[in-house]
């Protein structure tokens, strides 16, 4: 069984179309990368995925793991493996950056019939992921992303992801805005959880990223649909030639 | 005015002139004192929608119940007094029942010298003089109908001095609990709190209802703050569902002194706390702070002044209310800056989180300037919970009513913050989040 099948997904924002007829599948342990235009709908299948408010589904359907995505909340789908890694990152000041990865580990091992971690195995739990993404004691003491820079941001996610373990990662940009040793950082993140049961989806506009973390597919999202797949060639390809292809379909 | 506005009028001005007569063995000055408040209030009334500051908090309660004041003493034992005290705190105590002092709740034995913390009968007996030259002194008894009132009554109270130099040992706790009685309850119970120069102390006061039968009480504070003394005061009004809980405080800063308030407001069908600082001496530091939490049909006033009279005062206010259901919110903060008060340092901050589409807030903040040498700022928002901050919880599998309550949470935050002991901020953080456990637990949030 696919861990992800996406059938024909018809998606619009404010009555605009965004999304016309996405189709994907991914199988458990593979890694695809997704590329597009910017404004192309990659973050907009992103929010779809993990089920944001705002978006009218006007056809097709998301399978996971056998059951119908749709039909469940943001957070089941998070306690169930989904797990997104932001573009932008969301800044919570007054929530503790620890207590936040405390909460929602242990809802999520709730959920998986696991007992709580109590403070101290957590904490343990914590720092040691933590310290292989360069994470400090003083960052997890901070308030949600306030202040964090762009690329502590999304150091942060990728924490977050190795604490909840998900079945499903969708990493949004998580490349975006890294200097060169933290793309090394984040990409060793990455491939930490690489494993034979997962699935990640990168959305990504460099093929820096995948030179780090390796794909198995690359798709072209563009004009709302998957204009077009293949493997890490394709990734070179676009990086030489640019979007120019498909742009001829705009309207 | 509201039907039968007239008949609750004629029974309280009824009550308290029928007050007045028992009065045969109080000294002069005190039953003067008391005739000035019943004669205010005679004139005045109950506060309505013309008063200023009464807009929205009328008490339609008090027209339409008889309330009397208690003379009996009901029982209340150590267990329940234990219930609603503050858990792990060391503190000398006096307790309140129905708004009678009861010495017998109370652990006032042991007080170290240069403090004084009795009833008010006791002090009258002992320090009749100190009274007559403080008791109604501080307040301004013609615009604070509900403090004329009190004053009418007075007979029922606790008292509070500490002498120059001294720092109290340990926190000062005053609880005043309301249980049912035969009739309607009604409490009167009148405070004076004096820091002589250089003297610390901090205190706690609780108002706590046990009871779902509409009861009234009226509270008048008064509160002198000495030459570089400094008092910290923590404030928690937990009334019964259906009862009025109005207090009036009026605070008095000499030079250099300081006094931090802090105020949890979440119980009464009508709550009001009302505080007015006068600093008067320069270089005093006077805060208030606090954090409301409505529900239901609830009505929660908070309302404040600073006058700054001296140079260099600071005032800094931070308020924070959480309202769900049909709850209305008043927060009316006033800073004024007189016109020799250069220096000042005045900051106001109102915030209100709007639970339900039904919660309502009405802030009022006023800034009246007429020094020219001053810093002041306020501001006041209020809204409902950030919708990218919740789905950003949500997406990392805290379920809508978790992600919430981590929200309201973190935004109460920042006034929590001020608190400085810390077994109060542990009570209160744990009431906080009981009333979050309570009141957000839907899981189709609307
Ligand atoms: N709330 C909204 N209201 C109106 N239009 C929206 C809204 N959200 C997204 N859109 C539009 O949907 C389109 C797709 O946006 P999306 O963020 O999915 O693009 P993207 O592929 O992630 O782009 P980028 O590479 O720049 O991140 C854009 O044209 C955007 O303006
Ligand atoms: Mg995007």
């Amino acid at each position: 069984m696919a861990l992800l099948e996406i059938r024909n997904l018809h998606v619009k924002v404010e009555n605009k179309p965004i999304l016309n007829g996405v189709n994907l599948k991914i199988e458990p342990g593979e890694i695809h990368a997704i590329m597009g235009p910017n404004g192309s709908g990659k973050s907009t299948l992103s929010y779809v995925l993990s089920g944001r408010d705002g978006y009218q589904i006007t056809d097709g359907e998301i399978i996971y793991n056998g059951i119908d995505l749709l039909e469940l909340e943001p957070d089941q789908r998070a306690r169930e493996g989904v797990f997104l890694a932001f573009q932008y990152p969301v800044e919570i000041p007054g929530v503790v950056g620890l207590t936040f990865l405390k909460t929602a580990l242990n809802a999520t091992r709730i959920h998986r019939g696991q007992n709580e971690l109590d403070a101290m195995d957590f904490l343990k739990f914590v720092r040691e992921k933590a310290q292989s993404l360069e994470i400090d004691d003083e960052m997890l003491k901070r308030f949600v992303n306030e202040g964090f820079s762009g690329g502590e941001k999304k150091r942060m996610e990728i924490l977050q992801m190795a604490i909840l373990q998900p079945k499903l990662a969708i990493l949004d940009e998580t490349d975006s805005g890294l200097d060169i040793d933290a793309l090394q950082v984040v990409s060793k993140g990455i491939n930490a959880l690489r494993d034979a049961n997962r699935g990640m989806l990168l959305i990504t506009h460099y093929q820096r990223l995948l030179n780090y973390v390796r794909p198995d597919k690359v798709h072209v999202l563009a004009n709302g649909r998957i204009a077009r797949s293949g493997d890490e060639a394709l990734a070179q390809e676009l990086e030489e030639k640019g979007y120019a292809e498909f742009n001829v379909f705009v309207e | 005015m509201p039907d039968g506005a007239g008949r609750s009028f004629t029974f309280l001005e009824q009550a308290a002139i029928a007050d007045q007569i028992d009065t045969g063995s109080q000294p002069h000055w005190l039953r003067e004192l008391k005739e000035s408040g019943a004669s205010i209030f005679k004139k005045r009334g109950l506060p309505n929608r013309s008063d200023e500051y009464w807009r929205h908090t009328l008490l339609n309660q008090l027209v339409e119940i008889e309330f009397q004041l208690s003379n009996e003493s009901p029982r209340v034992g150590q267990k329940q007094l234990s219930q609603v005290a503050l858990a792990g705190l060391s503190s000398y105590r006096i307790v309140l029942v129905n708004g009678c002092v009861r010495k017998d709740l109370s652990s006032i034995g042991d007080l170290p010298k240069g403090v004084l913390i009795a009833g008010f009968n006791d002090v009258m007996s002992l320090l009749p003089n100190r009274l007559e030259k403080q008791l109604g002194h501080y307040i301004d008894l013609k615009n604070m109908p509900m403090a004329a009132l009190n004053t009418a009554f007075l007979k029922e109270g606790v008292i509070i001095f500490v002498d120059k130099d001294i720092t109290v040992d340990k926190p000062i706790e005053l609880i005043s609990i309301t249980v049912p009685n035969k009739n309607p309850t009604m409490s009167q119970p009148r405070f004076l709190i004096d820091l002589g120069e250089n003297s610390r102390a901090t205190l706690i006061e609780s108002h706590i209802g046990n009871t779902e039968i509409p009861y009234f009480n009226n509270v008048v504070s008064e509160i002198i703050i000495g030459e570089g003394a400094g008092l910290d005061h923590y404030k928690f009004q937990d009334e019964g569902t259906a009862a009025v809980h109005i207090s009036t405080t009026a605070l008095r800063l000499h030079k250099q002194s300081l006094y931090g308030g802090f105020i949890l407001q979440s119980g009464g069908l009508i709550g009001r706390v009302e505080a007015s600082a006068v600093l008067d001496g320069s270089d005093s530091d006077c805060r208030f702070d606090g954090v409301y939490l409505g529900r239901d049909n609830q009505l929660l006033d908070t309302t404040t002044s600073i006058k700054h009279v001296a140079t260099s005062c600071k005032s800094r206010q931070v308020f924070k209310g959480v309202l769900n259901g049909n709850s209305h919110g008043v927060f009316q903060g006033k800073t004024h800056v007189s016109i020799g008060a250069q220096k000042t340092d005045g900051y106001q901050l109102s915030r209100a989180l709007l639970l339900s589409r039904d919660a309502e807030i009405s802030t009022k903040p006023e800034l009246e300037i007429y020094a020219d040498d001053v810093k002041c700022s306020h501001g006041a928002t209020s809204g409902d919970l950030d919708a990218d901050s919740l789905f950003y919880l949500q997406s990392r599998g805290l379920s809508p009513d978790v992600a919430r309550r981590v929200l309201v949470e973190a935004f109460l935050n920042e006034a929590l913050a001020e608190i400085k002991l810390n077994e109060v901020y542990e009570g209160f953080r744990s009431h906080i989040r009981g009333w979050l456990n309570k009141n957000i637990n839907q899981t189709v949030a609307e």
